[in-house]
């Protein structure tokens, strides 16, 4: 009798919200922020993607009956831009949600310097630097930061599988001596030596030496089985050539930034035949293919940038934990995200029916489990997700892949990597 | 070890050519060319271009000579980029620097080269594209002569060490055997009293700009043979050009040849010390050096 009461005053709580949706629509706004780099070419469509998210949000009826209302600002890729358009929005605009930006070095100043200290959820879709893990893991983050872009830890373990399921026991490395090569270059040398795998020498690689001869005779020196290499086209081709010159073996492991024609037909591909790369994929799930409908539908165009699914996923989740959260503030928003991508939730897809869906059952106090173009996403206690990953090989078209690992495989690795 | 050795002396040997044309312009016409290693490029590239069509007008001349991965045709080509490059050099000359010379000071005329190296660079990355070049695909592979100490060599290098030193005994004896060498060394120590003794000055500025020209071509084409080209090699190598060209002594070509096998070998040797990040800092650290005991560079004269 209780029960049956209960559910009826429920049933009639949801409907009588459903009905008065889109009356309150009209009535008031809810402003979130977006610091994105419109003003580069690759990175208008990521903003143009959460745009699009929000706008089906608000067809869905918005933030709680109220209208999002996203105000866009442009980082031009450069911390200083990105940090002032950042507290322009925290401080004049009062939004409790900051997504973006894109770049690790402009995401992290916004972090530190603005959202933490303004208690403001920040979430990016593409940033995806270690530094935010450590930065996390030391208490800095307040847990309010978090991003749908795997991180440079997610490649690097992956490398490591590749390797391991080689069988290699003796791999040295070369990496871009830069923010990203020494992230790289250092992870996959911790992974490959949890593994059992030696690592005689791990070399730097600067652009523009007039040789490079003395750093590829030093790692030869210690005959490594394999070689792992984690740089850009024209270094990574001349180090290559140099390497098989002298005699170093052809079995290689190369991050995606070889993944060119330049490098192939700069060492030739003869010399390439046990070379594999890895490189992050996305998910072949139901939702992550019907992110690229929903793309095609409304852009006319595949969704092929970089970050897209993960722009529409920041703005998706971001929206849902402001539906989710018992106030507008920032740490209680942010505290909702697990109400939102929670594993053990009721599976939810965005597009109309879904977000309707989200709604009744995050106001009736559920948990959703959100799957989005990135597949179904789940944040670690840092605010990480993991990625799905593909191992590649040269052919004479260019690249072909040779192998898929799902996000399973690829976490089970990661955390045996851990154990 | 031995490798260190042998790899810092082939290094070193390039960038002595490409430092004395620098070192000669310097003495002679007392500036510091900034735009010297871009006529590094501007062989090289002037080379890619004659081998090219060479090899499309007669096949013969572009198979492979024994072990090397250099045909006659790119050895006909080297001799042509050397001299265009020489005459380049003369034109640029013509064009910027003699201009300026008479009436802007020092610093005017660095900055001036700063200009021409940025248009040079630029020129040569819209034509080539900024892509990297090689002259030949094939990969030469090393041959081992010890195990242990380890020492690799490829053929090429014995190759580019020979031209190296052969280009480099040419021009000593040129300057210590001829009367144009004479002439030449005569304007660096006293442009007046050159000129007093019948020398005509214009004469020997064009001489001195085709001689570092045509040197410089036949350093970027080495260059080009171990490495690869690349519109960037000039910006690339500058620094060591410059460092090369400080520890031998401004004006010193025997200084300058020295100052080369120097920083190549301390480049070289310095990856056995120092984490190989580290290693484009050792110019510097060999000018410091340098500067500190022997403020004039090792050959180099007080002025």
């Amino acid at each position: 009798m209780h029960s049956g009461l209960k559910t009826l005053i429920g049933a009639t709580v949801v409907t009588a919200g459903l009905w008065a949706i889109p009356a309150m629509a009209q009535d008031c706004t809810t402003k979130i922020g977006a610091v994105l780099p419109t003003s580069v070419d690759w990175g208008r469509p990521i903003a143009e993607t959460a745009a699009f998210a929000v706008d089906l949000f608000n067809v869905a009826g918005g933030v709680k009956g109220c209208k999002v209302e996203m105000i866009l600002r442009d980082t031009q890729t450069d911390p200083k831009v990105g940090v002032d358009a950042a507290k322009a929005l925290v401080d004049l605009e009062k939004v409790p949600v900051l997504l973006g930006a894109v770049s690790s070095g402009v995401s992290m100043p916004i972090l530190t310097s603005v959202t933490v200290p303004s208690k403001v959820m920040q979430m990016s879709c593409c940033s995806s630097s270690t530094a935010f893990t450590a930065v996390a893991s030391e208490g800095k983050t307040d847990g309010l930061w978090f991003r749908t872009f795997a991180t440079t830890r997610n490649q690097s373990a992956v490398a490591a599988l590749l390797i391991k399921e080689r069988g290699y026991k003796n791999v040295a490395i070369f990496y871009k001596n830069d923010d990203w090569g020494q992230d790289i270059g250092k992870l996959v040398k911790a992974d490959l030596e949890s593994m059992g795998v030696t690592v005689p020498a791990s070399i730097a690689i600067t652009d523009g030496q007039s040789s490079y001869r003395s750093e590829v005779t030093e790692a030869l020196k210690s005959q490594p089985e394999a070689i792992y290499m984690a740089l850009y086209p024209a270094e990574g081709a001349l180090v290559t050539r140099e390497w098989i010159s002298l005699g170093g073996t052809q079995k290689m492991v190369v991050a995606n930034s070889l993944k060119s024609d330049e490098y192939r037909d700069s060492v030739g591909l003869q010399y390439l035949g046990e070379t594999v790369g890895h490189d992050s994929a996305q998910p072949r799930t139901d939702s992550a293919r019907g992110f690229v409908e929903l793309y095609k539908e409304q852009f006319n165009a595949e969704p092929s940038g970089p970050g897209l699914p993960n722009s529409f996923d920041a703005a998706m989740i971001a929206m849902l934990a402001m539906e989710a959260a018992p106030d507008a503030s920032g740490p209680s928003i942010a505290a909702s995200v697990a109400k939102v991508t929670d594993p053990a939730g009721e599976p939810i897809f965005p597009n109309a029916e879904g977000l309707k869906k989200a709604k009744e059952l995050l106001g009736a106090g559920k948990t959703i489990s959100y799957q989005g173009g990135t597949g179904p996403v789940k944040f670690d206690t840092n605010g990480d997700v993991s990625a799905p990953a593909v191992a590649w090989k040269f052919d004479e078209s260019g690249t072909q892949e040779v192998q898929y690992f799902t996000l399973d495989e690829v976490d089970a690795f990661i955390s045996s990597l851990e154990n | 070890m031995i490798q260190a050795l042998f790899d810092g002396v082939l290094v070193g040997s390039i960038l002595s050519l490409g430092a004395i044309g620098l070192t000669l312009v310097m003495h002679i016409l007392r500036f510091a060319n900034f735009s010297h290693a871009e006529l590094l490029s501007v062989g090289a590239y002037c080379a890619l271009t004659f081998d090219a069509v060479l090899s499309g007008i007669a096949p013969p001349l572009a198979n492979l000579i024994g072990p090397f991965s250099m045909s006659a045709a790119l050895a006909l080509s080297t001799l042509a980029a050397a001299i265009l490059t020489g005459f380049t050099a003369v034109l640029i000359d013509r064009l910027v620097f003699r201009r300026l010379r008479d009436t802007a000071g020092p610093l005017t005329m660095v900055f001036a080269s700063f200009g021409v190296a940025l248009i040079m660079r630029n020129l040569i990355a819209l034509v080539f594209g900024l892509r990297t070049e090689r002259f030949t695909d094939a990969i030469s592979f090393a041959t081992m002569v010890s195990s242990d100490p380890l020492l690799l060599i490829k053929p090429d290098q014995v190759a580019i060490l020979l031209i190296a030193v052969a280009a480099m005994a040419a021009l000593h004896l040129l300057l210590t055997r001829t009367t144009l060498g004479f002439a030449l060394r005569a304007v660096a120590e006293n442009p007046t009293l050159a000129q007093v003794n019948g020398i005509a000055l214009p004469s020997m500025i064009r001489l001195t700009w085709i001689i570092g020209g045509g040197l410089a071509a036949i350093a970027g084409v080495l260059y080009g043979i171990d490495n690869q080209l690349s519109p960037v090699m000039g910006r690339d190598l500058v620094l060591s050009l410059f460092a090369a060209a400080i520890v031998g002594g401004l004006g010193s070509v025997t200084g300058a040849m020295l100052g080369g096998f120097i920083v190549g070998l301390a480049s070289s040797f310095a990856i056995l010390l120092l984490p190989a990040g580290y290693k484009p800092a050792i110019p510097f650290l060999v000018i410091l050096a340098t500067l500190y005991i022997r403020p004039n560079g090792l050959f180099g004269e007080a002025r």
